[in-house]
């Protein structure tokens, strides 16, 4: 009966709501953040495609010298 | 008879305007009822509040069900018209009637679209392209398609014109109305559906003034045509509202037996509308 | 009449098309019409002979070269469509619950018998799977209509055009991997997408200005309760932008698996489901 009577007060009206949504968003991100120590960290994200075939392009090129790369 | 729709004291408040003060509301099953009054006087929010349309306080029961918690499922067994179109302007007729047989399991499209060809509702256009006239007949043709146990139509006549609304209703009544279905229809012009009703309900600032059936009614209230000897005598019987008529007085009188009224003068029955106007004008007398 | 819930599902999801036919459609083809002619419009001005030896040099380069690893080449042209995808994604999120209760035909959707939380994830399943489809089919005749006339120049100079087939098929390949590319980024967004719902769902009016100023606030909040910032470190770990491009579908399953990914799920579902509470406050 208390979860019910819980539920019905969440329920009771569209600010109630909008209010216990946003607790829950901030309590499960903070709970989250000072659990695993996050930091502002812009993550590294490897790009081997263009690592690797830039050069391939390159020599691409050497090897067909003569041709307009520019093209496309 | 059992009742379709159970309230007790629906409460709901938009700010410092209370729409609803304590509604009470028993609609049997199989009637054709009708909940009349003013603008204004919190009909929408009666009518949205059975659908589950509209939060209220206070305890509801449509079709066995609290709108509130089990509105998808109540809408299995009901069909509700609201006051403006409501049908989404973006949508062409047929793509409306396809929608609407995917997602309810009681829509029989064969016979809104018998519906559609007794109009000259093109089903290629988008609905904002139709007339309100036309999207009234629309929203009734999907709305007859469906077999449920209860129809709400919240002013659903609201401005059209005569033609259009007296074909509306005749529809309603003579290809839809079976004896079982129910029927709860709200207006603010009365005369309109006295007809068809079984079931009278008036509310007037958010309270339910009368809730009766219409057999009853006939019982209950009484017009007198006052002889002018008589005046003092029917004063003393309180009557609810008084009026001239061609030059004499007639009196309304509530609940007061027929045999105290029959030496007052010429005893009537007091058409719906007359009594509507006695009822809005009351002044909580009583109650 | 025989409804399923397969069918009643499809319903909402051909609905969301049609009223948002615009953003899913009108505005990448427009977009389509725009490129394609500005590329010829740029062609036009290339001498005949450059033009030949370029379609030739397109042949020869991809050539024999597996189409699974040129494919990403072709991410390049999309980018405008992806920010386009993005741009319109937040227009319709925003708009999504709120549209139908400002026009009143919410009365109309929810006088059916449909659930609120059908509604609600039919607008989710709509922009994390359905939009980007409309998309990556617009880019495909993009790709199709320009493939055909490089092979109609290449012929008409004479010129060896077998290549193209490969370019063709790596380009192809770029679509799927951008479709892919598309819902694991929807997944990763799934707490932004909630957080737009929820204010699309509550506000009376102006829902873009709900949903951004109670952002700031709520950042404000938590340093002046908690006196911590791990709401802004959050939102800035997952805001980095490289983390939106993968460029081989091995990226994509890593990115699917990941921790990050789980836990934005969670917070995303969060919100979804105050969205769907919200929507029984339709007036």
């Amino acid at each position: 009966m208390p979860v019910n009577q819980l539920i019905k007060t969440i329920l009771s009206n569209r600010y109630v709501l909008l209010l216990t949504t946003l607790t829950a968003y901030l309590l499960v991100v903070v709970a989250e953040g000072a659990i695993t120590g996050r930091e502002a960290r812009l993550l590294d994200f490897e790009n081997p495609f263009f690592d690797l075939n830039i050069g391939d392009f390159e020599e691409f090129q050497t090897t067909r010298s003569g041709e307009d790369p520019e093209v496309m | 008879m059992t009742n379709i729709v159970e309230a007790r004291f629906l409460v709901k408040r938009y700010g410092d305007f209370t729409a609803l003060d304590g509604v009470d509301l028993s609609i049997p099953s199989g009637s054709i009822s009708g909940l009349i009054g003013p603008n204004g006087a919190g009909k929408t929010t009666t009518m949205k509040a059975l659908v589950g349309l509209c939060d209220v306080e206070g305890e509801l029961e449509v079709a066995g069900r609290d709108p509130r918690s089990a509105r998808h499922k109540l809408m299995e067994e009901v069909c509700f018209i609201a006051d403006v179109g409501i049908l989404p302007k973006w949508l062409k007729v047929a793509q409306v009637l396809e929608f609407v047989s995917a997602v309810h399991p009681k829509f029989v499209r064969e016979r809104a679209e018998k519906f559609l060809s007794t109009t000259e509702i093109p089903s290629n256009k988008r609905i904002k392209d139709l007339s309100k006239g036309m999207v009234t007949q629309l929203h009734l043709a999907i709305v007859m398609a469906i077999d449920v146990r209860l129809l709400v139509l919240d002013e659903p006549t609201l401005g059209l014109d005569i033609i259009y609304r007296k074909e509306f209703y005749d529809r309603l009544l003579n290809e839809y109305y079976d004896g079982d279905r129910t029927i709860i229809i709200s207006t603010h012009q009365v005369e309109e559906i006295e007809t068809l009703l079984s079931h009278l309900v008036f509310i007037k600032n958010g309270r339910i003034t009368l809730d009766s059936s219409m057999n009853n009614l006939a019982d209950r209230y009484f017009e007198v045509v006052v002889d002018p000897d008589k005046l003092t005598a029917a004063d003393t019987l309180e009557p609810i509202y008084t009026r001239e008529l061609l030059g004499r007085k007639t009196y309304m009188f509530e609940d007061v037996p027929l045999q105290h009224l029959e030496p007052l003068g010429e005893v009537l029955t007091p058409t719906v509308a007359d009594l509507f106007v006695a009822k809005m004008k009351e002044d909580h007398h009583g109650g | 009449m025989v409804v399923n819930q397969f069918g009643q599902f499809g319903a909402l999801l051909k609905r969301e098309i049609i009223e948002n036919r615009n953003l899913f459609i009108s505005t990448p083809a427009l977009l389509a019409v725009i490129f394609f002619v500005f590329s010829i419009w740029v062609v036009s001005f290339v001498p005949s002979a450059e033009i030949a030896t370029g379609i030739e040099y397109l042949s020869v380069l991809f050539d024999g070269l597996s189409p699974l690893q040129m494919a990403p080449v072709f991410l390049l042209p999309a980018v405008p469509f992806i920010v386009t995808l993005y741009i319109c994604a937040i227009i319709y999120l925003i708009n999504s619950l709120y549209q139908d209760r400002k026009d009143a035909s919410v009365l109309f959707w929810q006088s059916m018998p449909v659930s609120n939380l059908q509604t609600v994830i039919s607008k989710v399943v709509t922009i994390c799977a359905i939009a980007p489809v409309f998309y990556v089919a617009i880019l495909f005749v993009l790709h199709l209509l320009a493939v055909a006339m490089l092979v109609a120049l290449g012929l008409t100079y004479n010129v060896q055009v077998a290549g193209l087939g490969y370019m063709f098929m790596a380009s192809v390949l770029s679509l799927l991997l951008i479709y892919l590319s598309a819902i694991t980024t929807a997944l990763w967004s799934l707490p932004s997408i909630g957080w737009l719902l929820l204010f699309s769902a509550f506000a009376r009016k102006t829902p873009i200005l709900w949903a951004v100023g109670v952002f700031i606030l709520l950042g404000f909040l938590e340093d002046f309760v908690f006196g911590s910032q791990y709401l802004a470190n959050w939102v800035e770990s997952r805001s980095n932008p490289q983390q939106y491009m993968f460029f081989e579908f091995t990226d994509v399953v890593e990115r699917l698996f990941s921790y990050d990914m789980l836990f934005g799920v969670v917070v995303g579902s969060i919100l979804i489901s105050g969205a769907i509470s919200m929507r029984r406050f339709i007036d």
